[in-house]
């Protein structure tokens, strides 16, 4: 077959299987969604400077147990890193 | 990917824990055939998931982590991760027959290299269980850093097939069509090592359902306490804020019939006063309590263990808790009968607290396997003082918790046990493993 027939082929099996998984997909896209739009926030914030965990969430008016799930996501992907200790809490600053 | 179809062996192992790991490699070194199979996608059970161990205080993975690599490489180990067991029958005394499902990885394991390109390009955040929920995993991922084999798997469920995997997998493994795939393992001799879990966390009214913030599992604990853990340090999981003041509620869901278990989880204690250790270390200003009813520290060197704990500061408080609740700032209140000093019914307020809950079966063989289960649903032993590994069908044999609460030593013992008694099964029907038949063959050529 040639490449081209091929990638049509490809392209029609995804949209089958895109059928077949309609609700999940599109329970999928929406949570893209919600999380892109909560860490373009935190990210926003950051850029001001360190910020522990209250102050984040303050700032993006969530509650802080979600933020910090989170935040520690963000860290373990690389894109926030630990800052300095302020009282009894952590800040935590943008990396990338 | 290529099809399985029936796979001989001479030694069928389920569960891929410490305790099937350690019989398939005392079998595998005497040179018989062995398949482990596990449902998960990596093998490792819940010691490669602990933080630290007691009695010794020697990091879970720096010691777990060998034994999975050497099963992992061993040229008579073959390792079947990721499959559901469908049945598993003792049709004559050569023949087990295991029928099992691979579950789909969407990820060719022969082409994958285990380089996360896929892990970091997905758009999707899951919550993460291998790290209590306390941080997110990508919808394709590698279920943890020492995991083995590390290789990835997607999750259909929270996938948005959007495509960006497979367009930045450098060898083209991602595969959107897998499908299950059935296939059947025949051995001579079995071995069941399926292990435990904790009992849900829910299952208390009186301990909140499992609603309340900063109520974690022990084994939520193990994991703030790894190396790699969710926030590679601990801190308290509703703000972040690092805790002065933590407490573990012993027996949280075991000796209890209104639970439906009225055993005690054995390790418990042991696991507290270990945690409670590691937490004075890392965190030295923060008081830390164990609300329990008695201590069992049944084991070898365990008595001095926790009398080391309380000459470290470790506040052991005889009471049964009776209720949990939400206090003021987002801190836990306690309310509990204290059992000496004043007595009497007593509330205390910490940042985090621990519930030691109990130790239940992971696998129910019904329908699966006609092995005899006891009353507590652990697999039962037709010898328990003689033979404890030997179950009531011919040729299959149990060890680790599979067969009932215990510690890792006595896992690993039992495990060696097992292997034994299967070596001895195959000897016993003229089946040498090969390194045997060389010896032999050595010997009579002699
Ligand atoms: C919080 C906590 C802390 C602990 N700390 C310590 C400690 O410090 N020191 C110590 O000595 N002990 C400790 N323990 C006890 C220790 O975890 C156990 O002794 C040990 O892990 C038991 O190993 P296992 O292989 O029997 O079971 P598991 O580790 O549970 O392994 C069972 C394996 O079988 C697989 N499996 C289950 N069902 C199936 C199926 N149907 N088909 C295929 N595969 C299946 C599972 O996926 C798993 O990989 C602790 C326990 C807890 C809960
Ligand atoms: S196809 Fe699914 S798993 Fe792959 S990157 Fe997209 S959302 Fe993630
Ligand atoms: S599936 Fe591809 S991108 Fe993902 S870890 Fe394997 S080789 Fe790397």
């Amino acid at each position: 077959m040639s490449d081209k027939k091929n990638k049509k082929m490809e392209a029609m099996v995804i949209k089958m299987l895109r059928q077949e998984r309609a609700d999940s997909i599109a329970r999928a896209r929406a949570a893209i969604k919600e999380q892109n739009s909560v860490i373009k926030a935190i990210k926003e914030v950051l850029k001001a400077g360190p910020k522990t965990i209250p102050e984040i969430a303050g700032a993006v008016a969530m509650e802080t147990e979600p933020v910090l799930q989170y935040v520690s996501t963000l860290k373990r992907y690389g894109i926030v890193g630990e800052g300095p200790k302020d009282g009894d809490y952590f800040k935590y600053e943008l990396l990338s | 990917m290529k099809s399985k179809g029936e796979l001989q062996f001479d030694a069928v192992v389920i569960g891929g824990g410490i305790a099937g790991l350690q019989s398939a490699l005392d079998l595998g070194d005497q040179g018989y055939k062995v398949a482990v199979v596990d449902k998960d996608a990596t093998i490792g059970g819940k010691m490669i998931r602990l933080s630290k161990v007691f009695p010794t205080l020697d990091c879970a993975s720096c010691i777990t982590t060998p034994k999975m690599s050497s099963a992992a490489h061993h040229e008579n180990i073959t390792l079947f991760t990721y499959c559901s067991m469908d049945k598993l029958d003792r049709e004559n005394p050569e023949r087990v027959v295991v029928k099992l499902t691979q579950k789909p990885r969407y990820v060719d394991p022969d082409l994958c290299i285990g380089c996360r390109k896929c892990e970091y390009g997905c758009p999707v955040y899951v919550s993460d269980p291998e790290q209590g929920g306390f941080n997110m995993r990508k919808a394709v991922y590698i279920p943890f850093s020492n995991a083995i084999p590390q290789i990835a798997l997607l999750d259909a469920e929270n996938c948005s097939l959007c495509g960006k995997c497979a367009r930045v997998c450098p060898t083209g493994a991602i595969d959107y069509f897998m499908k299950p795939e059935k296939f059947t393992i025949v051995a001579k001799t079995a071995i069941l090592a399926t292990g435990f879990e904790l009992s849900p966390m829910d299952q208390k009214p009186q301990y909140g359902l499992g609603r309340l913030q900063n109520v974690v599992s022990s084994m939520q604990m193990e994991r703030l306490l790894a190396p790699h853990g969710p926030y590679n340090r601990v801190l308290r999981p509703s703000d972040g804020k690092e805790p002065d003041s933590i407490a573990y509620v012993q027996c949280a869901g075991s000796r209890d019939k209104s639970l439906g278990i009225p055993y005690c989880s054995r390790v418990c204690c042991m696991y507290a006063i270990k945690q409670a250790m590691l937490l004075s270390g890392a965190l030295p200003l923060a008081d830390i309590t164990i609300y329990y009813m008695d201590i069992r520290a049944f084991g070898k060197g365990y008595e001095q263990f926790y009398q080391n704990a309380k000459a470290m500061g470790i506040e052991f408080v005889k009471a049964k808790v009776a209720k949990i609740t939400q206090g003021d700032e987002q801190t836990v209140k306690l309310r509990y009968e204290d059992q000496e000093g004043d007595g009497g019914v007593m509330e205390r307020e910490h940042d985090l607290v621990i519930l030691s809950l109990g130790i239940v079966p992971q696998w129910d063989p019904e329908g699966i396997c006609n092995v005899s289960c006891g009353q507590d649903g652990f697999i039962q032993s037709s010898m328990p003082k003689i033979a404890p590994t030997v179950t009531d069908l011919e040729g299959v044999y149990t060890a680790g918790v599979a067969a009932g609460p215990k510690d890792i030593v006595d896992t690993i013992t039992e495990a060696g046990a097992a292997a034994m008694e299967a070596s001895n099964y195959l000897k016993g029907l003229g089946q040498a493993g090969q390194g045997q038949e060389e010896t032999a063959e050595a010997e009579a050529g002699a």
